[in-house]
Protein backbone atom coordinates (compact mmCIF):
# COMPACT_ATOMS: atom_id res chain seq x y z
CA UNK A 1 0.00 0.00 0.00
CA UNK A 2 1.03 3.66 -0.89
CA UNK A 3 2.05 6.12 1.68
CA UNK A 4 0.86 9.28 2.17
CA UNK A 5 4.08 10.69 1.08
CA UNK A 6 4.05 8.51 -1.92
CA UNK A 7 -0.22 9.00 -2.90
CA UNK A 8 0.95 13.18 -2.77
CA UNK A 9 3.75 12.93 -4.62
CA UNK A 10 1.55 11.32 -7.17
CA UNK A 11 -1.29 13.60 -7.02
CA UNK A 12 1.45 16.62 -6.84
CA UNK A 13 2.70 16.19 -10.01
CA UNK A 14 -1.01 15.97 -11.54
CA UNK A 15 -1.72 18.82 -10.02
CA UNK A 16 2.04 20.54 -11.10
CA UNK A 17 0.89 19.14 -15.09
CA UNK A 18 -2.60 20.48 -14.86
CA UNK A 19 -1.12 23.99 -13.74
CA UNK A 20 -2.63 23.67 -10.05
CA UNK A 21 0.26 24.08 -8.45
CA UNK A 22 3.44 26.01 -9.15
CA UNK A 23 6.15 23.76 -10.01
CA UNK A 24 8.77 25.51 -7.62
CA UNK A 25 6.27 24.67 -5.07
CA UNK A 26 6.60 20.87 -4.98
CA UNK A 27 9.52 20.16 -2.82
CA UNK A 28 8.62 22.44 -0.04
CA UNK A 29 5.42 20.58 -0.25
CA UNK A 30 6.73 17.58 -0.38
CA UNK A 31 9.44 18.24 2.81
CA UNK A 32 6.67 19.98 4.61
CA UNK A 33 5.10 16.47 5.02
CA UNK A 34 7.93 14.08 5.90
CA UNK A 35 8.35 10.56 5.96
CA UNK A 36 6.53 8.43 9.19
CA UNK A 37 8.54 5.69 10.81
CA UNK A 38 7.36 1.82 9.28
CA UNK A 39 8.49 -1.23 10.57
CA UNK A 40 10.39 -2.99 7.75
CA UNK A 41 10.67 -6.37 7.91
CA UNK A 42 14.13 -7.10 9.39
CA UNK A 43 12.49 -4.55 12.62
CA UNK A 44 9.32 -6.66 12.90
CA UNK A 45 10.91 -9.65 12.75
CA UNK A 46 13.31 -8.04 15.94
CA UNK A 47 9.68 -7.26 17.36
CA UNK A 48 8.81 -11.02 17.01
CA UNK A 49 11.47 -12.66 18.19
CA UNK A 50 11.63 -10.04 21.42
CA UNK A 51 8.44 -11.33 21.95
CA UNK A 52 8.97 -14.45 21.75
CA UNK A 53 12.40 -14.46 24.21
CA UNK A 54 9.31 -12.78 26.64
CA UNK A 55 7.19 -16.38 26.38
CA UNK A 56 10.57 -18.28 26.38
CA UNK A 57 11.46 -17.12 29.25
CA UNK A 58 7.97 -17.50 31.13
CA UNK A 59 7.97 -21.27 30.06
CA UNK A 60 11.62 -21.51 31.36
CA UNK A 61 10.94 -20.56 34.73
CA UNK A 62 7.78 -22.32 34.42
CA UNK A 63 9.67 -25.57 34.38
CA UNK A 64 10.97 -27.70 37.34
CA UNK A 65 14.28 -26.43 38.80
CA UNK A 66 13.99 -28.20 41.73
CA UNK A 67 17.41 -29.08 42.32
CA UNK A 68 18.45 -25.23 42.45
CA UNK A 69 18.18 -23.89 46.25
CA UNK A 70 15.37 -21.67 46.72
CA UNK A 71 16.93 -18.84 47.47
CA UNK A 72 18.88 -19.31 44.39
CA UNK A 73 16.13 -19.37 42.10
CA UNK A 74 14.96 -16.47 43.70
CA UNK A 75 17.98 -14.45 43.13
CA UNK A 76 17.87 -16.28 39.44
CA UNK A 77 14.02 -14.14 38.44
CA UNK A 78 15.25 -11.10 40.11
CA UNK A 79 18.41 -11.13 38.36
CA UNK A 80 16.66 -11.77 34.72
CA UNK A 81 13.98 -8.99 35.57
CA UNK A 82 16.54 -6.40 36.66
CA UNK A 83 19.29 -8.21 33.42
CA UNK A 84 15.80 -7.53 31.00
CA UNK A 85 14.99 -4.12 32.30
CA UNK A 86 18.60 -3.19 32.52
CA UNK A 87 19.17 -3.59 29.12
CA UNK A 88 15.62 -1.81 27.89
CA UNK A 89 17.24 1.27 29.85
CA UNK A 90 20.49 0.91 27.90
CA UNK A 91 18.19 1.10 24.82
CA UNK A 92 16.57 3.99 25.67
CA UNK A 93 19.57 5.65 26.77
CA UNK A 94 21.49 5.04 23.22
CA UNK A 95 18.36 6.39 21.35
CA UNK A 96 16.87 2.91 20.29
CA UNK A 97 13.10 3.17 20.60
CA UNK A 98 11.85 -0.31 19.62
CA UNK A 99 14.50 -2.35 21.07
CA UNK A 100 14.07 -0.55 24.27
CA UNK A 101 9.96 -1.23 23.99
CA UNK A 102 10.73 -5.07 23.52
CA UNK A 103 12.86 -5.25 26.03
CA UNK A 104 10.93 -3.47 28.66
CA UNK A 105 7.46 -5.89 27.34
CA UNK A 106 9.93 -8.64 27.76
CA UNK A 107 10.49 -7.47 31.31
CA UNK A 108 6.87 -6.54 32.52
CA UNK A 109 6.36 -10.21 31.26
CA UNK A 110 9.33 -11.13 33.59
CA UNK A 111 8.01 -9.35 36.38
CA UNK A 112 4.52 -11.34 36.02
CA UNK A 113 6.22 -14.49 36.07
CA UNK A 114 8.45 -13.49 38.73
CA UNK A 115 5.62 -13.00 40.96
CA UNK A 116 3.87 -16.46 40.24
CA UNK A 117 7.42 -18.21 40.76
CA UNK A 118 7.94 -16.18 43.67
CA UNK A 119 4.60 -17.56 44.87
CA UNK A 120 5.69 -21.15 43.89
CA UNK A 121 8.92 -20.72 45.04
CA UNK A 122 8.00 -20.03 48.87
CA UNK A 123 4.40 -21.61 48.78
CA UNK A 124 2.93 -18.08 49.12
CA UNK A 125 -0.88 -18.53 49.55
CA UNK A 126 -2.17 -15.92 47.00
CA UNK A 127 -5.07 -15.24 44.48
CA UNK A 128 -4.30 -15.20 41.02
CA UNK A 129 -6.27 -11.89 39.91
CA UNK A 130 -3.42 -10.07 42.54
CA UNK A 131 -0.68 -11.73 41.03
CA UNK A 132 -2.04 -10.60 37.43
CA UNK A 133 -3.23 -6.78 39.24
CA UNK A 134 0.64 -6.99 40.67
CA UNK A 135 2.06 -7.86 37.24
CA UNK A 136 -0.36 -5.36 35.63
CA UNK A 137 0.36 -2.30 38.25
CA UNK A 138 4.47 -3.31 37.21
CA UNK A 139 4.25 -2.94 33.88
CA UNK A 140 2.45 0.28 34.23
CA UNK A 141 4.69 1.58 36.43
CA UNK A 142 7.69 0.77 33.75
CA UNK A 143 5.57 2.00 30.81
CA UNK A 144 5.12 5.29 32.83
CA UNK A 145 8.93 5.62 33.60
CA UNK A 146 9.72 4.97 30.02
CA UNK A 147 6.96 6.46 28.42
CA UNK A 148 6.41 3.10 26.31
CA UNK A 149 3.12 2.27 25.19
CA UNK A 150 3.99 -1.12 24.16
CA UNK A 151 4.39 -1.69 27.86
CA UNK A 152 1.38 -0.16 28.64
CA UNK A 153 -0.75 -2.13 26.53
CA UNK A 154 1.08 -5.18 28.04
CA UNK A 155 -0.49 -3.58 31.25
CA UNK A 156 -3.49 -3.32 30.47
CA UNK A 157 -3.56 -6.87 29.01
CA UNK A 158 -2.66 -7.66 32.89
CA UNK A 159 -4.97 -5.88 34.46
CA UNK A 160 -7.98 -6.61 32.42
CA UNK A 161 -7.24 -10.55 32.57
CA UNK A 162 -6.98 -9.82 37.02
CA UNK A 163 -10.30 -8.33 36.85
CA UNK A 164 -11.84 -10.87 34.79
CA UNK A 165 -10.03 -13.82 37.26
CA UNK A 166 -11.20 -11.84 39.87
CA UNK A 167 -14.84 -12.16 38.68
CA UNK A 168 -14.99 -8.09 38.98
CA UNK A 169 -16.34 -8.27 35.21
CA UNK A 170 -18.39 -11.37 34.97
CA UNK A 171 -19.91 -12.40 37.85
CA UNK A 172 -22.04 -10.59 40.12
CA UNK A 173 -21.82 -8.38 43.10
CA UNK A 174 -18.03 -7.53 43.31
CA UNK A 175 -17.24 -5.00 46.07
CA UNK A 176 -15.38 -2.57 44.13
CA UNK A 177 -14.68 -1.83 40.12
CA UNK A 178 -12.21 -2.97 38.53
CA UNK A 179 -8.57 -2.11 37.75
CA UNK A 180 -9.05 -1.42 34.44
CA UNK A 181 -12.24 0.67 35.12
CA UNK A 182 -9.07 3.42 35.81
CA UNK A 183 -6.54 2.53 34.18
CA UNK A 184 -8.31 1.76 30.59
CA UNK A 185 -9.26 5.50 30.54
CA UNK A 186 -5.96 6.07 31.28
CA UNK A 187 -4.67 4.35 28.71
CA UNK A 188 -6.53 5.82 26.01
CA UNK A 189 -5.31 9.42 27.16
CA UNK A 190 -1.54 7.61 26.86
CA UNK A 191 -2.51 6.03 23.29
CA UNK A 192 -3.68 9.87 22.50
CA UNK A 193 -0.87 11.58 23.85
CA UNK A 194 1.92 8.93 22.80
CA UNK A 195 0.23 8.59 19.52
CA UNK A 196 0.01 4.99 19.94
CA UNK A 197 -1.89 2.97 17.57
CA UNK A 198 -1.10 -0.64 19.35
CA UNK A 199 -2.53 1.09 23.05
CA UNK A 200 -5.22 2.36 21.11
CA UNK A 201 -6.17 -1.07 19.91
CA UNK A 202 -5.96 -2.36 23.66
CA UNK A 203 -7.11 0.47 26.09
CA UNK A 204 -10.79 0.56 23.84
CA UNK A 205 -12.18 -2.91 24.27
CA UNK A 206 -10.35 -2.61 27.87
CA UNK A 207 -13.01 0.80 28.48
CA UNK A 208 -15.77 -1.44 27.69
CA UNK A 209 -14.39 -4.12 30.10
CA UNK A 210 -13.39 -1.49 32.87
CA UNK A 211 -16.95 -0.18 32.06
CA UNK A 212 -18.92 -3.78 32.69
CA UNK A 213 -17.16 -3.58 36.03
CA UNK A 214 -18.66 -0.40 36.71
CA UNK A 215 -21.76 -1.70 35.43
CA UNK A 216 -21.93 -5.14 38.45
CA UNK A 217 -21.59 -2.41 41.16
CA UNK A 218 -24.73 -0.71 40.05
CA UNK A 219 -28.17 -1.57 41.87
CA UNK A 220 -29.94 -4.38 39.63
CA UNK A 221 -31.40 -3.05 36.32
CA UNK A 222 -30.86 -5.33 33.29
CA UNK A 223 -33.60 -2.94 31.71
CA UNK A 224 -31.43 -0.23 32.07
CA UNK A 225 -27.75 -1.10 31.81
CA UNK A 226 -27.86 -1.97 27.59
CA UNK A 227 -29.25 1.46 26.66
CA UNK A 228 -26.79 3.06 29.66
CA UNK A 229 -24.05 1.24 27.84
CA UNK A 230 -25.02 2.40 24.31
CA UNK A 231 -25.19 6.13 25.58
CA UNK A 232 -21.69 5.83 27.04
CA UNK A 233 -20.47 4.03 23.28
CA UNK A 234 -21.78 6.48 21.42
CA UNK A 235 -20.49 9.74 23.44
CA UNK A 236 -17.00 7.88 23.54
CA UNK A 237 -17.42 7.08 19.76
CA UNK A 238 -18.60 10.52 18.92
CA UNK A 239 -15.70 11.97 21.15
CA UNK A 240 -13.30 10.05 19.58
CA UNK A 241 -14.45 10.71 15.88
CA UNK A 242 -14.25 14.63 16.57
CA UNK A 243 -10.66 14.09 17.93
CA UNK A 244 -9.95 11.72 14.86
CA UNK A 245 -10.69 14.57 12.58
CA UNK A 246 -8.48 17.35 14.40
CA UNK A 247 -5.72 14.84 12.78
CA UNK A 248 -5.30 12.66 16.80
CA UNK A 249 -4.37 9.50 14.10
CA UNK A 250 -4.81 6.97 17.30
CA UNK A 251 -8.64 8.70 17.91
CA UNK A 252 -9.92 6.88 14.87
CA UNK A 253 -8.74 3.35 16.32
CA UNK A 254 -10.71 4.59 19.43
CA UNK A 255 -14.29 5.72 17.65
CA UNK A 256 -13.78 2.17 15.44
CA UNK A 257 -13.73 0.50 18.34
CA UNK A 258 -16.51 2.31 20.85
CA UNK A 259 -18.78 2.61 17.42
CA UNK A 260 -18.43 -1.39 17.62
CA UNK A 261 -19.34 -0.79 21.72
CA UNK A 262 -22.23 1.03 20.77
CA UNK A 263 -23.61 -1.49 18.44
CA UNK A 264 -23.68 -4.12 20.54
CA UNK A 265 -24.98 -2.26 23.57
CA UNK A 266 -27.45 -1.56 21.51
CA UNK A 267 -28.42 -5.52 20.38
CA UNK A 268 -28.58 -6.15 23.80
CA UNK A 269 -31.26 -3.66 24.22
CA UNK A 270 -33.24 -6.07 22.27
CA UNK A 271 -33.02 -8.51 25.31
CA UNK A 272 -35.10 -6.81 27.64
CA UNK A 273 -38.98 -4.94 27.67
CA UNK A 274 -38.88 -1.76 26.41
CA UNK A 275 -37.55 -2.43 22.77
CA UNK A 276 -38.17 -6.15 21.38
CA UNK A 277 -38.55 -8.21 18.53
CA UNK A 278 -39.45 -6.98 15.16
CA UNK A 279 -39.47 -3.67 16.41
CA UNK A 280 -35.62 -4.11 17.75
CA UNK A 281 -34.37 -5.65 14.80
CA UNK A 282 -35.97 -2.70 12.40
CA UNK A 283 -33.72 0.05 14.68
CA UNK A 284 -31.06 -2.26 14.52
CA UNK A 285 -31.61 -2.18 10.08
CA UNK A 286 -31.97 1.89 10.40
CA UNK A 287 -29.01 2.26 12.84
CA UNK A 288 -26.76 -0.04 10.47
CA UNK A 289 -27.45 1.63 7.59
CA UNK A 290 -26.81 5.16 9.64
CA UNK A 291 -23.52 3.42 10.28
CA UNK A 292 -22.47 2.24 7.04
CA UNK A 293 -23.32 5.87 5.66
CA UNK A 294 -21.14 7.37 8.35
CA UNK A 295 -18.72 4.67 8.15
CA UNK A 296 -18.12 5.97 4.16
CA UNK A 297 -18.48 9.88 5.35
CA UNK A 298 -15.71 9.35 7.34
CA UNK A 299 -13.76 6.91 5.46
CA UNK A 300 -13.28 5.31 8.05
CA UNK A 301 -12.72 1.07 6.97
CA UNK A 302 -13.89 -0.25 10.57
CA UNK A 303 -17.20 1.61 11.33
CA UNK A 304 -17.73 0.74 7.58
CA UNK A 305 -17.43 -2.51 7.96
CA UNK A 306 -19.25 -2.83 11.48
CA UNK A 307 -22.50 -1.35 9.23
CA UNK A 308 -22.38 -3.65 7.07
CA UNK A 309 -21.83 -6.64 9.21
CA UNK A 310 -24.53 -5.06 11.69
CA UNK A 311 -26.67 -4.69 8.82
CA UNK A 312 -26.72 -7.98 7.59
CA UNK A 313 -27.20 -9.66 11.10
CA UNK A 314 -30.13 -7.37 11.84
CA UNK A 315 -31.60 -8.24 8.38
CA UNK A 316 -31.43 -11.73 9.27
CA UNK A 317 -32.42 -11.23 12.63
CA UNK A 318 -35.90 -9.34 11.24
CA UNK A 319 -36.65 -12.24 9.52
CA UNK A 320 -36.15 -14.35 12.10
CA UNK A 321 -38.56 -11.89 14.31
CA UNK A 322 -41.06 -12.31 11.44
CA UNK A 323 -41.41 -16.22 11.00
CA UNK A 324 -40.21 -15.78 7.17
CA UNK A 325 -43.17 -13.82 6.36
CA UNK A 326 -42.22 -13.31 3.16
CA UNK A 327 -44.94 -10.50 2.23
CA UNK A 328 -44.33 -8.85 5.42
CA UNK A 329 -40.75 -8.87 5.34
CA UNK A 330 -40.93 -8.13 1.21
CA UNK A 331 -43.05 -4.97 2.77
CA UNK A 332 -40.71 -4.24 5.47
CA UNK A 333 -37.66 -4.44 3.66
CA UNK A 334 -39.20 -2.52 0.46
CA UNK A 335 -40.25 0.50 2.61
CA UNK A 336 -36.68 0.47 4.22
CA UNK A 337 -35.13 0.79 0.79
CA UNK A 338 -36.99 3.48 0.19
CA UNK A 339 -36.24 5.69 3.19
CA UNK A 340 -32.35 5.13 2.49
CA UNK A 341 -33.36 6.57 -1.49
CA UNK A 342 -35.30 9.33 -0.14
CA UNK A 343 -32.66 9.81 2.97
CA UNK A 344 -29.74 9.34 0.05
CA UNK A 345 -31.48 11.44 -2.72
CA UNK A 346 -31.53 14.37 0.05
CA UNK A 347 -28.42 14.21 0.62
CA UNK A 348 -27.19 14.38 -2.88
CA UNK A 349 -29.59 17.22 -3.56
CA UNK A 350 -27.70 19.17 -0.49
CA UNK A 351 -24.40 18.48 -1.56
CA UNK A 352 -25.11 20.08 -5.16
CA UNK A 353 -27.04 22.76 -3.69
CA UNK A 354 -23.18 23.44 -1.47
CA UNK B 1 16.58 18.08 38.03
CA UNK B 2 14.95 16.18 35.13
CA UNK B 3 15.47 12.62 35.29
CA UNK B 4 15.81 10.85 32.03
CA UNK B 5 14.28 7.85 30.68
CA UNK B 6 17.14 5.27 31.60
CA UNK B 7 17.27 6.75 35.18
CA UNK B 8 13.31 6.35 35.75
CA UNK B 9 13.52 2.90 34.03
CA UNK B 10 16.04 1.84 36.57
CA UNK B 11 14.75 3.27 39.37
CA UNK B 12 11.05 1.62 38.73
CA UNK B 13 13.13 -2.06 38.35
CA UNK B 14 14.63 -1.69 41.68
CA UNK B 15 11.52 -0.69 43.56
CA UNK B 16 9.63 -3.88 42.03
CA UNK B 17 12.42 -6.14 42.34
CA UNK B 18 13.05 -4.45 46.15
CA UNK B 19 9.17 -4.87 46.65
CA UNK B 20 9.13 -8.93 45.30
CA UNK B 21 12.00 -9.12 48.14
CA UNK B 22 9.78 -7.34 50.75
CA UNK B 23 7.19 -9.77 50.19
CA UNK B 24 8.78 -12.84 50.73
CA UNK B 25 11.25 -11.45 53.80
CA UNK B 26 6.98 -10.48 55.15
CA UNK B 27 5.99 -13.88 54.41
CA UNK B 28 8.76 -15.60 55.89
CA UNK B 29 8.54 -13.28 59.28
CA UNK B 30 4.74 -13.80 59.71
CA UNK B 31 5.52 -17.80 59.25
CA UNK B 32 7.98 -18.13 61.94
CA UNK B 33 6.17 -15.99 64.15
CA UNK B 34 2.76 -17.49 63.91
CA UNK B 35 0.68 -20.17 66.17
CA UNK B 36 1.75 -23.85 64.68
CA UNK B 37 -1.29 -26.17 64.29
CA UNK B 38 -0.77 -29.74 62.40
CA UNK B 39 -3.49 -30.81 60.64
CA UNK B 40 -4.60 -34.36 59.07
CA UNK B 41 -4.17 -34.52 55.00
CA UNK B 42 -5.42 -36.61 52.21
CA UNK B 43 -4.31 -36.64 49.22
CA UNK B 44 -6.65 -34.97 46.42
CA UNK B 45 -6.81 -37.58 43.87
CA UNK B 46 -3.99 -40.98 43.94
CA UNK B 47 -3.99 -39.80 39.62
CA UNK B 48 -3.40 -36.40 40.21
CA UNK B 49 -1.63 -36.62 43.72
CA UNK B 50 1.64 -35.23 41.99
CA UNK B 51 1.55 -33.19 39.20
CA UNK B 52 5.14 -31.83 38.07
CA UNK B 53 6.96 -31.15 41.82
CA UNK B 54 4.16 -30.38 43.82
CA UNK B 55 2.05 -32.50 46.25
CA UNK B 56 -1.67 -31.62 46.07
CA UNK B 57 -3.55 -31.88 49.42
CA UNK B 58 -6.86 -31.78 51.23
CA UNK B 59 -7.40 -31.30 54.96
CA UNK B 60 -9.92 -33.52 55.81
CA UNK B 61 -10.85 -34.70 59.48
CA UNK B 62 -12.34 -37.87 59.86
CA UNK B 63 -14.46 -38.50 62.97
CA UNK B 64 -16.77 -41.79 63.72
CA UNK B 65 -19.91 -42.96 62.26
CA UNK B 66 -22.34 -41.08 63.98
CA UNK B 67 -20.37 -38.50 65.31
CA UNK B 68 -22.13 -34.77 64.57
CA UNK B 69 -20.41 -32.16 62.34
CA UNK B 70 -18.91 -29.07 63.79
CA UNK B 71 -21.16 -26.36 64.78
CA UNK B 72 -21.64 -24.11 61.95
CA UNK B 73 -19.97 -26.69 59.53
CA UNK B 74 -23.05 -28.45 57.56
CA UNK B 75 -24.99 -25.15 56.91
CA UNK B 76 -23.92 -23.40 53.56
CA UNK B 77 -22.20 -20.11 53.55
CA UNK B 78 -22.37 -17.57 51.18
CA UNK B 79 -19.54 -18.00 48.12
CA UNK B 80 -16.69 -15.20 48.55
CA UNK B 81 -17.66 -15.16 52.53
CA UNK B 82 -15.03 -14.52 55.31
CA UNK B 83 -15.62 -17.40 58.36
CA UNK B 84 -13.74 -18.30 61.02
CA UNK B 85 -12.46 -21.38 61.85
CA UNK B 86 -11.86 -22.77 65.22
CA UNK B 87 -9.42 -25.11 65.64
CA UNK B 88 -8.92 -27.33 68.62
CA UNK B 89 -5.92 -29.33 70.44
CA UNK B 90 -6.23 -32.89 69.92
CA UNK B 91 -2.96 -34.26 71.53
CA UNK B 92 0.06 -32.79 69.10
CA UNK B 93 -2.64 -32.01 66.34
CA UNK B 94 -5.37 -29.96 65.75
CA UNK B 95 -8.97 -30.79 64.51
CA UNK B 96 -11.51 -28.16 63.67
CA UNK B 97 -14.22 -27.48 66.18
CA UNK B 98 -16.56 -25.10 64.04
CA UNK B 99 -17.24 -22.63 62.22
CA UNK B 100 -18.79 -19.00 62.53
CA UNK B 101 -19.44 -15.52 61.04
CA UNK B 102 -17.45 -13.88 63.25
CA UNK B 103 -14.01 -14.61 64.92
CA UNK B 104 -15.69 -13.73 68.54
CA UNK B 105 -17.92 -16.60 67.97
CA UNK B 106 -15.52 -19.11 66.61
CA UNK B 107 -12.97 -18.39 69.16
CA UNK B 108 -15.61 -19.69 71.83
CA UNK B 109 -15.45 -22.85 70.02
CA UNK B 110 -11.61 -23.31 69.64
CA UNK B 111 -8.19 -22.10 71.11
CA UNK B 112 -7.43 -21.07 67.43
CA UNK B 113 -9.41 -19.27 64.92
CA UNK B 114 -8.12 -19.18 61.19
CA UNK B 115 -9.69 -17.39 58.34
CA UNK B 116 -11.25 -20.39 55.79
CA UNK B 117 -14.41 -22.72 55.06
CA UNK B 118 -15.46 -25.61 56.56
CA UNK B 119 -17.68 -28.25 55.45
CA UNK B 120 -19.04 -31.69 56.62
CA UNK B 121 -20.50 -34.43 55.57
CA UNK B 122 -22.30 -36.86 58.29
CA UNK B 123 -23.72 -39.89 56.46
CA UNK B 124 -27.07 -41.44 57.97
CA UNK B 125 -25.86 -44.21 60.50
CA UNK B 126 -27.87 -46.90 59.03
CA UNK B 127 -29.31 -50.01 61.23
CA UNK B 128 -26.39 -52.41 61.95
CA UNK B 129 -27.83 -54.82 59.20
CA UNK B 130 -27.29 -52.55 56.19
CA UNK B 131 -23.64 -53.65 55.53
CA UNK B 132 -20.70 -51.36 54.59
CA UNK B 133 -22.68 -48.17 54.47
CA UNK B 134 -22.63 -48.10 58.52
CA UNK B 135 -18.87 -47.51 58.62
CA UNK B 136 -18.90 -44.12 56.61
CA UNK B 137 -17.12 -41.67 58.51
CA UNK B 138 -18.32 -38.09 59.38
CA UNK B 139 -15.32 -36.27 57.05
CA UNK B 140 -14.91 -32.41 57.96
CA UNK B 141 -13.04 -30.56 55.10
CA UNK B 142 -11.04 -27.67 55.61
CA UNK B 143 -10.29 -25.37 52.61
CA UNK B 144 -7.54 -22.97 54.10
CA UNK B 145 -6.75 -21.54 50.38
CA UNK B 146 -3.38 -23.82 50.68
CA UNK B 147 -3.58 -27.22 48.60
CA UNK B 148 -0.14 -27.58 47.70
CA UNK B 149 3.34 -27.81 48.72
CA UNK B 150 6.23 -27.62 46.16
CA UNK B 151 9.07 -29.84 46.79
CA UNK B 152 12.11 -31.48 44.88
CA UNK B 153 11.23 -34.44 42.66
CA UNK B 154 12.73 -37.01 45.23
CA UNK B 155 10.95 -35.96 47.95
CA UNK B 156 7.53 -35.42 46.32
CA UNK B 157 7.85 -39.07 44.86
CA UNK B 158 8.87 -40.46 48.39
CA UNK B 159 5.82 -38.74 49.92
CA UNK B 160 3.64 -39.60 47.15
CA UNK B 161 4.30 -43.19 47.46
CA UNK B 162 3.48 -42.78 51.45
CA UNK B 163 0.12 -41.20 50.44
CA UNK B 164 -0.66 -43.72 48.43
CA UNK B 165 -0.16 -46.55 51.05
CA UNK B 166 -2.77 -44.59 53.26
CA UNK B 167 0.28 -43.16 55.69
CA UNK B 168 -0.64 -40.60 58.81
CA UNK B 169 0.01 -37.16 57.30
CA UNK B 170 -0.75 -33.90 58.19
CA UNK B 171 -0.01 -30.29 57.15
CA UNK B 172 1.59 -27.74 59.50
CA UNK B 173 0.25 -24.48 59.38
CA UNK B 174 1.50 -20.88 60.45
CA UNK B 175 -1.68 -18.86 62.26
CA UNK B 176 -0.40 -15.40 62.28
CA UNK B 177 -2.49 -12.56 64.76
CA UNK B 178 -4.89 -11.69 62.11
CA UNK B 179 -5.69 -15.05 61.27
CA UNK B 180 -4.13 -15.84 57.96
CA UNK B 181 -2.95 -19.19 57.71
CA UNK B 182 0.53 -19.94 56.11
CA UNK B 183 1.97 -23.32 55.03
CA UNK B 184 5.15 -24.61 56.77
CA UNK B 185 5.68 -28.07 55.72
CA UNK B 186 4.19 -31.47 55.84
CA UNK B 187 4.54 -34.14 58.16
CA UNK B 188 4.36 -37.48 56.39
CA UNK B 189 5.19 -41.14 57.91
CA UNK B 190 6.44 -39.27 60.20
CA UNK B 191 9.07 -37.32 58.35
CA UNK B 192 9.02 -33.73 58.43
CA UNK B 193 9.25 -31.38 55.50
CA UNK B 194 9.78 -27.79 56.00
CA UNK B 195 9.72 -24.92 53.84
CA UNK B 196 13.29 -23.16 54.53
CA UNK B 197 15.35 -20.29 52.44
CA UNK B 198 17.26 -23.25 50.63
Amino acid sequence: MASYRERLTRDLDGWIAGGLVPAESRETILDSVGEARRLDAATALAVIGGLLAGIAVIAFVAANWSGIPRIARFAMILAAFLATAGAAAWAAGRERPVASQVLLCVAAMVFAAAIGLTGQIFDIAGSPQAALGGAGLGAGLLALAAGSPWTAAVSLVFLAAGDIAAGRVFDNAPSWPGWTAYAAPLGAWLALRWSSQPLAHVAAPAVGIGAVSVAMLLPTMPEAVPWLFTVFFILLAAGARWLWQRSQAPAGILYGWWAWGAMLAFAAVGSGRLLTGAGHSIACLALSAGVVALGRHDRHRGVTALGVLALIASAARLLFDLGVGLLTSAAIFGASALVALVVSAVMQRRRRAA
Amino acid sequence: MRFEAPLRITAVAAVLALALTGLVVREGTARARGQEVALAITGYDPRELLTGHYIRFQIVHEAPPGTACPPGADQSWPRGKTTWVALRREGTRHAPAGVAERRSEAAKLGEVTVRGRLTCVAPVVSPPDAGAAQAEPTRTTLDLGVDRLHIDQAQAEAMERDLLRRAEAHAVFSVASDGTPRLKGLIVNGRRVDLDWF
